[in-house]
């Protein structure tokens, strides 16, 4: 047997150590390297999928002993929580190392980091002991610093500091919780599956570290009003640092709500249920909001991802509120598709907009006009991107909110005041492609070339899943489903 | 006493390196001072790991013969050869390059000491022996920064020593010994042992630049040759640390020290990162880093009695702090002593600059690198104490830091005007042992724990 967990988990890794070992590899060979080995780690993940998960607990798991004084150890595995948001993380990384293979400004360091942040990602999402977790969590931040810091727009060393500073200020609360629950167990463990089946915190102790967690994650998700460092970054942030930022790293927040705040202390969140629910609500509308009143494609874009996870967010309170099974079941079926669907939404509408932006140079929704005709490609691909974003059934997001909003409505009818966002999110989108795609083209225009074969390669895949996932959601939702009907909490 | 002799025959193994190195440098072959020193250094090395394990005490129970004192032998020896490697690049050439060799062992073999009082009067010893060699050490050069670093150190040194010999002599009146292991035999007399306890703590306070004892480090750092600053920041550092973990685990919980020493550390890291946090010469921003570090160390010290990570969670942010701290240092040598001095740094020397952000990313305890194993095991040691707000208070600092030392990771990724250069050979050791001793202190963090 395999060890197919670890090798998905360390390929990218691999690559990377075999990228800077080159004594002055050419730029062709070291996006050709990285590329191949971002393929390699797809074929990890689908044999992964393969393999599937089984109904209760964690699935492929895979233990080395590390430091048995204090109960830590490597364990890997994945259940139908985590399993998609692998499969989503391999097939991001690639479409993105793929779109960076035009970069030639030292691009050796750069498609390290994204290998690195690739392996990062992918250890977050299997990683089944606390240290392991927090240190995947961690090492993602220190490269996206480096990402935004080294290639990022004009004003990239504020936003990288801020990035950094930030999200270290809101990932050290989690520390302590894993600390507690450390503690707190009966016997000495970071076992992340003895702390899910028997959570070992209550009362008053359970009550703080879900308080911690919640603080983490809300960060990283980002929930209002946690969320001030999300614009700034993506503003700065390179195409590709943007597409993983928003594809893969806010789902570290939403991931991190369902295993650890909504499993490991489930009935200090059960009490608190109804102010995530609040803040979940709140950030969902002024997400879609802040989203409207954006002039600048990515900002908007950015904004737009508040909304999202600010469902999410509504999902997960659900299902720690309802007591009946099945409404926790479609909550949780609801918010983790959710994530993936986000992931290949957002993450073709950032790459969208970073060939928009590559080609003009601006990224000012008022620049524009008429590109439908200029560009038809980037255009109708543009438009059918934000129709999945802003929740047209068909496409991947539709499936997902709606068994948000039907466990919702099952358990508390007045947070569907949530829905509101979608019409707030339609209109934003709908302002954005008649300022910039429809009317007639300008003149300064005429000359933008349209997608590439490189460009072409990135975006086409990421919207055939979104169209899979919106008309035949099943082929994810069985394997989620599978996992969220056992949960007992 | 032939058993005792046996079993303190890495410190004796020292000694004879100092007396070694010095008769070498007598025959005017520093060269020859400095292979000695080296090969001695490692021949004590060797003999500690036979001991690993051992826990007794010898000389009636004056000198501790258990983990902690086997392991400072384990970090503090390797640690001091870097240090010498450090110091060939730095002083190498001049006049009486040998006597730094053998001044450095007696420095260790004072550190070695505190590690392991179980005498309050090994505490004074252990003080002065590191002390009156280090004075030495920090005065090498004889230029006018170099004196006054010295004399300001020297001063400050006289001053805390004195205040605790005689705190101890209260400590001797109430309990009626030196031992460290009689202390809860005065539990009657509240007053003399808080007092007695106070004077310690400002005697090893110094050694270790504790806050507010900290006021000769950064002058001393920034005036003495770069690899003594490097050494100072580390070795009598971690030898005073341990000998004040030695003195709290035999006190009686209700005399109230935890207060004290929980006090201490939130002044440390607090200070010392802001302090640091307008510094623009790197080597007092190192200074300064290295006293909040030192507070960190407190949170393992306050959790000694009540918790059994305590100990571990010391050695083990030892070790990473040892290797980490040199490195850094190591790399100021090798560039500047300036923030200016490392614009470009990371662009013209890659492998450097690589080495530069993985220490100073360990300093603020990034994960997996060995700073992170060791802070968390502190904090959780802190935690388990029920001493949660100072771990909270500990975290925050850790943002803090991080802005710290982003302020040296920033320029060396600006286009700077440096030239790519080989750094001296044996600098490039010092850095690439210390770099691979901060990889793997994190990942086989388990051999610390036996």
């Amino acid at each position: 047997m395999l060890p197919l967990v670890s090798l998905t988990l360390f390929l990218p890794l691999a690559g990377a150590v075999l990228i800077l070992c080159l004594p002055k590899p050419t730029a062709r060979t070291v996006h050709g390297i990285a590329i191949a080995s971002a393929a390699l780690t797809l074929v990890g993940a689908l044999a992964m999928w393969l393999q599937g998960v089984s109904g209760e607990g964690f699935s492929q798991v895979e233990e080395l002993e590390w430091i048995p004084a204090i109960g830590a150890a490597y364990r890997v595995g994945v259940d139908g929580i985590s399993l998609p948001l692998v499969l989503l993380s391999a097939v991001l990384f690639l479409v993105a190392l793929i779109y960076a293979s035009s970069l030639r400004d030292r691009p050796r360091a750069y498609v390290a980091l994204v290998l690195l942040l690739e392996t990062t990602a992918i250890g977050t999402f299997s990683a089944l002991d606390g240290i392991l977790f927090y240190v995947f969590f961690e090492v993602s931040l220190v490269s996206m610093y480096f990402m935004i810091a080294g290639w990022g727009h004009e004003d990239r060393q504020r936003a990288a500091l801020m990035f950094f500073i930030y999200t270290l200020l809101g990932s050290l609360p989690l520390l302590l919780a894993i600390l507690g629950l450390y503690l707190g167990s009966p016997e000495p463990t970071f076992d992340m599956r003895a702390w899910i089946a028997n959570p070992p915190l209550e009362g008053a102790a359970a009550m703080w570290a879900l308080i911690a967690m919640l603080i983490t994650f809300a960060v990283k998700i980002p929930a209002v009003p946690l969320h001030t460092w999300l614009p700034a970054a993506h503003v700065q942030a390179p195409t590709v640092g943007s597409v993983i930022l928003a594809g893969i790293m806010l789902k570290f927040g939403t991931y991190g709500l369902v295993r650890f705040a909504l499993q490991m202390t489930p009935e200090a969140f059960r009490e608190a249920g109804i102010v995530v629910l609040v803040f979940g609500v709140v950030s969902a509308i002024y997400g879609a909001f802040a989203a409207l009143a954006q002039t600048d494609l990515k900002r908007l874009v950015a904004y737009t991802s508040v909304n999202h996870m600010g469902y999410v967010i509504v999902g997960v309170a659900v299902a720690a509120l309802t007591l009946d099974p099945a409404i926790r079941a479609t909550a949780l079926d609801g918010a983790v598709l959710q994530m993936f669907s986000h992931g290949l939404v957002t993450g073709a509408l950032f790459f969208l907009v970073g060939m928009i932006q590559e080609r003009a140079d601006t990224r000012e929704m008022g620049e524009f006009g008429g590109l439908l005709k200029t560009v038809p490609l980037l255009g109708w691909f543009f438009v059918l991107a934000a129709f999945a974003s802003l929740g047209l059934p068909g496409l991947a997001h539709f499936p997902a909110e709606f068994q948000i909003f039907l466990a919702t409505l099952g358990t508390t009818p007045i947070a569907v005041v949530v829905v509101l966002g979608i019409a707030i999110i339609a209109g934003t989108f709908l302002k954005a492609l008649r300022e910039t795609f429809m009317g007639e083209p300008l003149k300064r225009w005429h000359a933008m070339p349209d997608l590439g074969m490189r460009e072409l390669l990135v975006v086409v895949p990421l919207l055939l899943l979104t169209v899979a996932t919106g008309v035949a959601p099943s082929w994810v939702l069985d394997v989620i489903h599978r996992t969220t009907s056992a949960l007992v909490l | 006493m032939g058993r005792d002799l046996a079993l303190i025959i890495p410190e004796i193994a020292v000694l004879l390196t100092a007396v070694g190195a010095l008769i070498a440098e007598m025959l005017r072959r520093p060269r020859i001072a400095l292979v000695v020193a080296v090969i001695g250094l490692f021949v004590a090395t060797g003999l500690t790991l036979r001991l690993v394990g051992t826990d007794t005490t010898v000389f009636g129970g004056s000198f501790r013969i258990d983990t902690l004192s086997i392991w400072a032998k384990l970090i503090l020896l390797p640690a001091t050869v870097l240090t010498m490697l450090l110091a060939r690049v730095d002083v190498g050439g001049s006049a009486r390059e040998g006597t730094v060799y053998s001044l450095l062992c007696f420095a260790t073999v004072g550190a070695l000491v505190l590690a392991g009082a179980g005498d309050t009067m090994f505490l004074v010893l252990g003080t002065l022996l590191t002390g009156l060699a280090t004075f030495a050490l920090v005065a090498y050069p004889d230029t006018d920064p170099a004196t006054e670093a010295a004399m300001k150190f020297f001063v400050f040194a006289s001053v805390t020593t004195a205040i605790m010999i005689f705190g101890l002599s209260y400590w001797f009146g109430a309990a009626g010994s030196t031992l460290i292991a009689d202390l809860p035999a005065m539990d009657k007399m509240p007053l003399a042992v808080i007092l007695g306890f106070v004077a310690v703590v400002v005697g090893l306070g110094y050694k270790a630049s504790l806050v507010p004892f900290h006021f000769w480090a950064p002058d001393a750092y920034e005036g003495a040759p770069l690899s003594i600053a490097a050494y100072l920041s580390v070795v009598p550092k971690v030898g005073a640390l341990f000998a004040l973990t030695q003195v709290v685990r035999d006190l009686p919980p209700e005399t109230g020290w935890t207060v004290v020493i929980a006090g201490l550390a939130v002044l440390s890291m607090t200070y010392g990162y802001l302090a640091a946090l307008v510094q623009d010469n790197v080597i007092r921003l190192l200074a300064y880093s290295s006293i909040a570090q030192s507070g960190y160390f407190l949170l393992g010290i306050v959790a000694v009695g009540a918790s059994e990570l305590a100990l571990t969670s010391i050695i083990l942010f030892a070790a990473a702090y040892a290797a980490m701290n040199l490195g850094a240092f190591a790399v100021a040598a090798a560039t500047g002593r300036t923030l200016n001095d490392f614009s470009g740094l990371g662009r013209a020397r890659p492998l450097m600059g690589i080495a530069m952000v993985i220490f100073l990313l360990s300093l603020v305890g990034i994960p997996p690198l060995a700073g992170f194993v060791g802070k968390f095991l502190l904090f959780a040691a802190a935690i388990d104490a029920q001493f949660t707000w100072l771990a909270v208070v500990a975290i925050v600092n850790t943002v803090l830091s991080l802005a710290v030392y982003l302020r040296i990771i920033v320029p060396m990724y600006r286009a700077g005007n440096m030239a790519p250069a080989a750094p001296d050979p044996w600098l490039g050791v010092v850095v690439i042992t210390a770099f691979a001793a901060t990889l793997i202190i994190g990942l086989a963090a388990q051999f610390f724990l036996v």
